[in-house]
């Protein structure tokens, strides 16, 4: 599973946060690679800055130093617009509060990356293709019989399928998902990351998923910590990070 | 396209978007109500004002007026650039006069009053005579009718029946000559006079309690009365004076006028001053006046180089007031346009606190890819639909209500007990409006601008939200 050349790769990563004169060093020279079809779980203590580490990847948000890269290009330095785009295109996100847009019902959600991509006159054009899509997605993660409910009428694991769905409308080629089962009971938590397993094993979905849930962790390729701002890349990550936990 | 939707739904589902419309409505309303009643009662006042104006007027300074007013009518009408834009032309006197009648009650009363010597029927064609006559509108004429011809004359036949000396006691023997037969007093019977109509009647409220409050006009001169006029005479300044009996009232519902003009046959009043053929003024009625005008007084003025003579087209005459109106309306709009202000401070507040509440969404947002100008799109078209939607109802509100703006007053007089529109005071029976489509259309077009400049702050804050701060929001 390890080739050359990682599909993301992080290089020295440093965030600090500053309030005043308070300053919170979060990350501090963190280096990640993440390769194509890979699905990577980032365990790390609550605060531990791992939705900082998504929004640097997903560029939502600029690193202080260091560098991230997808397939080779640096992507943290791109203008304003490009970074739009990428956010669009290539990276989907999901969280653990869902994030549904309140006033519009499932398809419409599922919909919005492919409205921000268009303009209401290619969006016109190509409606039916775009909306099959979405109705495929929503079948896919098992909403078909909750397309025009709103958010609120949903349990919180239909709202979670339903944010996974708008991530995925656009084809993204890599999934950050921040806890997405921290809100979850533990069956609807196995049922997501089932789904999250089989979406990475049809479709070759590279995600990145971070969480502090060691019972989640078990499914995934690769498990990395992170600690005081790096990764441990330590092979017995999750034993390490459970006597962490214990001794707390 | 994210853009339309979300501006349709938040609009659909947020409460306090209703509040940002209201205000809007409201704002707009107003400003078309008291627009159109302002353009009513402005409207009406020109008219008013205009009433009697004759398009355009030469007239002479002072009260001998000039001579040889047929002589410059031909004049005009032979020229080659006047002549064929002028549709009409009449020649008046107008001198200052004192008018004695009695009340029915016996007692006599003088005032002051505007005296207008003009023939009845040319003095019609120039506009704004005849249509304000009382009695014979298409008819304007200052002979008596035939019905008031007899009974004047059974009149005065009987009160020389009571002037008539006492037949003396015969004292002297019946040989003597006799005594001369009463002299035959020829009775003549006086000019017509028009009388202004507020001249001859007072206006009264019915009475208290009728429905309508209407006022009636109560008339103490009437047809076939006589009154008696002092003037002074043309050249030497001497008081002369006349009786003449009325005929009509002039009624133009333009006070001013109506509590003044008294209106004479022109040879008469000529007679009466010894002026001979001498006008104090020409009324000329244009074609078309809007487009001519001012050329015809330029060309007016050069037609009688040397005469002391003024030209003026009526609104000069009326200048200054026609201005102070313009200014007036002018003043008003600016303050009221306040009003959609204060709306407009409406809607920053309340976009303000629409951001905040959707602080989370305009994160997710931009996860998902949307630009800051995107999102500062989406609020911006939610202020321009806002100002949409609520100058809409406000135009319809607007509309309704100044068409109704009578009933609206009578439902709100008998709410409050008070005369909103105190109709002795404006001597109009109705509000008067007018609503027109340019005013409609600045409004709407000056409170949906209001709406999108002051949706631009909240705007541009929401934009300029960074994503992570805005996701991480509560
Ligand atoms: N805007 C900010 N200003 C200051 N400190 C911040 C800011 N955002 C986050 N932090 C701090 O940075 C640290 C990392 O935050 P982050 O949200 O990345 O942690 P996390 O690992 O995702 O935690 P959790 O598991 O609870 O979600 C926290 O200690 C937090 O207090
Ligand atoms: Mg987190």
């Amino acid at each position: 599973m390890m080739e050359a050349n990682p599909l993301v790769c992080a290089v020295n990563l440093h965030k600090t946060y500053r309030r005043n004169a308070d300053r919170v060093e979060v990350l501090r020279g963190l280096d990640l690679e993440v390769h194509e079809g890979e699905f990577i779980s980032v365990l790390g203590a609550s605060g531990s800055g791992k939705s900082t580490l998504l929004h640097l990847l997903g560029t939502l948000d600029r690193p202080d130093e260091g560098a991230i890269q997808f397939k080779g290009r640096r992507i943290d330095n791109l203008p304003s617009q490009e970074r739009d785009r990428l956010r669009n295109q290539t990276f989907g996100f999901i969280f653990q509060f869902y994030h549904l847009l309140p006033e519009l019902n499932t398809v419409e959600n599922t919909l919005l990356p492919q409205m921000i991509a268009h303009g209401a006159w290619s969006w016109w054009w190509n409606r039916g293709e775009i909306r099959k899509r979405a109705l495929e997605l929503l079948d896919r993660v098992g909403l078909s019989h909750r397309l025009k409910h709103r958010p609120r009428e949903l349990s919180g694991g239909e709202m979670q399928r339903a944010a996974i769905a708008r991530a995925l409308v656009n084809r993204p080629r890599v999934l950050l998902a921040d806890e997405p089962t921290g809100n979850l009971d533990s069956a609807n938590g196995q049922h997501i990351i089932r789904l999250l397993r089989e979406l990475n094993r049809q479709e070759g979905l590279t995600i990145v998923m971070v969480t502090h849930n060691l019972d989640l962790v078990a499914d995934t390729d690769r498990v990395v910590r992170l600690v005081e701002g790096r990764i441990e890349a330590d092979p017995n990550a999750a034993a390490a990070f459970d006597t962490a936990m214990a001794s707390k | 396209m994210y853009k339309l939707l979300l501006c349709w739904r938040y609009l659909k589902t947020r409460y306090l978007a209703m509040a940002c419309i209201v205000s809007v409505m409201l704002g707009v309303a107003t400003l078309i109500v008291v627009n159109s009643v302002m353009s009513g009662f402005s409207t009406k006042l020109r008219e008013r004002l205009r009433a009697m104006q004759s398009d355009v007027s030469i007239e002479s300074f002072g009260m001998e007026g000039f001579a040889d007013p047929h002589g410059k009518m031909e004049k005009i009408r032979q020229d080659p650039f006047l002549g064929p834009r002028v549709e009409a032309m009449t020649a008046t006197m107008e001198v200052f006069a004192m008018l004695q009648y009695s009340w029915p009650n016996g007692e006599r009363v003088s005032r002051p009053v505007k005296l207008v010597g003009v023939n009845a029927d040319e003095r019609a064609e120039t506009g704004g005579f005849s249509e304000f006559l009382v009695l014979h509108k298409d008819n304007p004429s200052f002979a008596l009718p035939e019905n008031l011809r007899k009974r004047f004359l059974a009149d005065e036949e009987r009160f020389l029946k009571q002037l008539a000396p006492v037949e003396p006691p015969k004292l002297l023997p019946p040989d003597e000559l006799p005594s001369p037969a009463p002299p035959q007093v020829e009775i003549k019977i006086p000019e017509g006079i028009i009388l202004g109509n507020l001249i001859a009647s007072i206006r009264r409220k019915t009475s208290e309690d009728h429905p309508d409050k209407k006022r009636e006009e109560v008339y103490f001169l009437n047809p076939g009365d006589t009154v008696v006029l002092f003037t002074v005479s043309g050249a030497k300044m001497k008081p002369v004076d006349a009786r003449f009996v009325v005929v009509d009232y002039f009624k133009s519902e333009m006070s001013e006028y109506d509590s003044n003009f008294v209106f004479v046959p022109l040879p008469y009043l000529q007679h009466l001053r010894t002026m001979g053929d001498r006008v104090t003024s020409i009324h000329v009625k244009l074609k078309d006046y809007r487009t001519d005008a001012r050329q015809v007084v330029d060309a007016l003025e050069h037609l009688f180089p040397g005469e002391m003579l003024r030209v003026q087209t009526w609104e000069q005459k009326q200048g200054p007031l026609l201005a102070a109106i313009d200014i007036e309306k002018g003043i008003l709009n600016v303050l009221l346009f306040l009003i959609i202000a204060v709306a407009g401070f409406g809607i920053l507040a309340i976009f303000s606190m629409i951001v905040a509440e959707k602080t989370r969404d305009i994160g997710v947002l931009k996860a998902l890819g949307a630009s800051n100008g995107g999102v500062m799109k989406i609020f911006l078209g939610y202020g321009l639909l806002l100002g949409i939607v609520g100058a809409s109802f406000g135009t319809i509100l607007g509309v309704l209500i100044s068409d109704n703006i009578n009933a609206v007053e009578k439902f709100l007089s008998n709410i409050t007990g008070g005369d909103i529109f105190n109709r002795d005071l404006y001597y109009f029976d109705k509000i008067p409006t007018n609503l027109e489509i340019s005013m409609l259309v600045s409004v709407n077009l000056g409170a949906i601008g209001i709406a999108v400049v002051f949706s631009i702050l909240p705007a541009l804050r929401a934009a300029l939200l960074h994503p992570v701060r805005a996701l991480r929001y509560e």
